[in-house]
């Protein structure tokens, strides 16, 4: 059986891995050494015998803890291969300046994660054999967040007076149809894809309330009983339309192709 | 503060057991709000990112070049032979800029966010909350800004100071008489007090 996680939840017991994941790992586990280092090589994510990047960490960690080094190395080089192609996608060249340079930073800033996990200070790795694409969205954003968003090209993030800034009605009838314009435009997985992206390159503040009004909270309610998007940011509801309305203004250009 | 409170409501912790749920719809997402408020930016975040559709492919064509792979693994190596670096100061790669705009996104004053940062503050003091708050916005772990807070005070290189006196190293202060004493409107400091309830 894989060796349970070292991060507890709430209850003290060790976090599970999804059972997709855990049957994988069992999988995994019966072949032997040289099988198992070959399908780690399998790259796209289309093929059936691709190994889910969860299973990789796993045996990468493994092959720390039994002084395998070899098959570490091979692993760490396997593994960075992956993220690195998924930082193509996110930290794209058309979408950052020195895209190339923050996507070696993060790499880099990655490898420092994983010598931490290996000295043992704590289980820093533990999401990521959990669920991989969600933690490591988490680990890129936060870098990207350190690195300085004045790399990143989007809107200016604008903190001074947004509460009394003015929404024009031309942004507000914008914002009012998009997305609901045409339902088989969003039912098209690449506009989707794309859509996602445009999302994702958003400032934070837009992003979170784009992020939720697509989950169907409300901006805001009378009744407060009802948990509302101004709630759960803690702000103001007049903000909320604000960034709701730039970020339109914004998703509007990037998927017209205007950015 | 106790230990237990401090790794159950880990930011990262609650974030696993919420992307373990069977459900991500909005019952959800409130429940875990309004369970751990301090970490409901993060929650919202992972919310949304659960809603992104898996990638078919990564981005076809594309080929990692194997130097980027060394880098990183010399990166690698250099941290690993570091066992250390851990406690180093989590808030060494803020520049001025960013160390202003991390006061900002705490809503305390920026003689405050010194006074955590040089550990002039009693870590013991400190309430779990605002441990977890700040490690949120360094993108650290709890448990990583709490070793280095446990450090002793020290004054931070690099930086240059002029002063009239010899520069010296102060006694640690609790965390209520910095919240008193570093120019804090009375709001700001309320929110702070509330943090230790």
């Amino acid at each position: 059986m894989p060796e349970p996680l070292k991060s507890k939840n709430k209850h003290g017991e060790p976090f599970t891995r999804p059972p997709e994941i855990e049957a994988c790992l069992v999988t995994l586990e019966s072949m032997d050494v040289a099988t198992r280092l070959q399908a780690f090589h399998i790259a796209s994510r289309k093929s059936s015998d691709y190994v889910p990047s969860e299973a990789l960490t796993h045996f990468l960690r493994r092959a720390h803890a039994t002084g395998a080094r070899a098959d570490f190395k091979l692993l760490f080089g396997l593994l960075m291969k992956r993220i690195g192609r998924s930082l193509f996608a996110t930290v794209s060249d058309s979408r950052m300046a020195g895209a190339l340079d923050i996507r070696e930073e993060v790499m880099g800033r990655f490898a420092e994660r994983i010598a931490k996990d290996c000295n043992g200070r704590f289980a820093m790795l533990d999401f990521f054999e959990v669920r991989f694409d969600l933690a490591f969205a988490r680990f890129r954003k936060s870098v990207l967040r350190q690195i300085g968003p004045s790399s990143v090209l989007t809107e200016p993030l604008c903190t001074d007076g947004e509460e009394g800034q003015d929404i024009s009605q031309e942004v507000e009838e914008a914002a009012a149809d998009f997305l609901g314009g045409d339902p088989k435009k969003i039912d098209d997985p690449a506009f989707r894809l794309e859509l996602d992206g445009a999302i994702d390159a958003l400032p934070d503040d837009q992003r979170r309330v784009v992020g939720l009004l697509r989950q169907g909270f409300l901006t805001h309610s009378q009744d407060p009983n009802i948990m509302t998007i101004s709630k759960m940011l803690n702000c103001d509801e007049r903000t909320v339309r604000n960034r709701k309305a730039r970020a339109y203004k914004t998703l509007r250009a990037a998927l017209e192709g205007d950015v | 503060m106790s230990t237990s409170k401090l790794f159950a409501a880990d930011e990262e912790s609650v974030l696993m057991a919420f992307s373990m749920e069977p459900s991500h719809g909005q019952e959800t997402l409130e429940r875990y709000i309004t369970e751990y408020p301090q970490h409901a930016t993060a929650l919202i975040d992972c919310s949304i990112d659960l809603k992104h559709e898996p990638p078919a492919d990564d981005v076809p064509a594309t080929q990692v070049p194997d130097s980027a792979v060394d880098k990183a693994w010399r990166r690698f190596e250099r941290a690993v032979q570091q066992p250390d670096a851990e406690v180093a100061n989590p808030f060494a790669k803020l520049n001025t800029s960013s160390f202003k705009s991390l006061a900002r996104s705490l809503d305390v004053s920026n003689l405050f966010l010194m006074r955590v940062r040089d550990r002039a503050i009693r870590a013991a003091t400190i309430p779990a909350r605002f441990v977890e708050k700040l490690a949120s916005e360094l993108g650290a772990t709890v448990q990583a800004v709490g070793a280095y807070l446990q450090g002793p005070p020290g004054m931070v290189s690099g930086q240059a100071f002029r002063s009239s006196v010899k520069p010296s190293v102060g006694e640690q202060i609790t965390f209520d008489q910095a919240v008193a004493t570093s120019q804090l409107t009375p709001e700001q400091q309320a929110t702070l007090k509330a943090l230790s309830d």
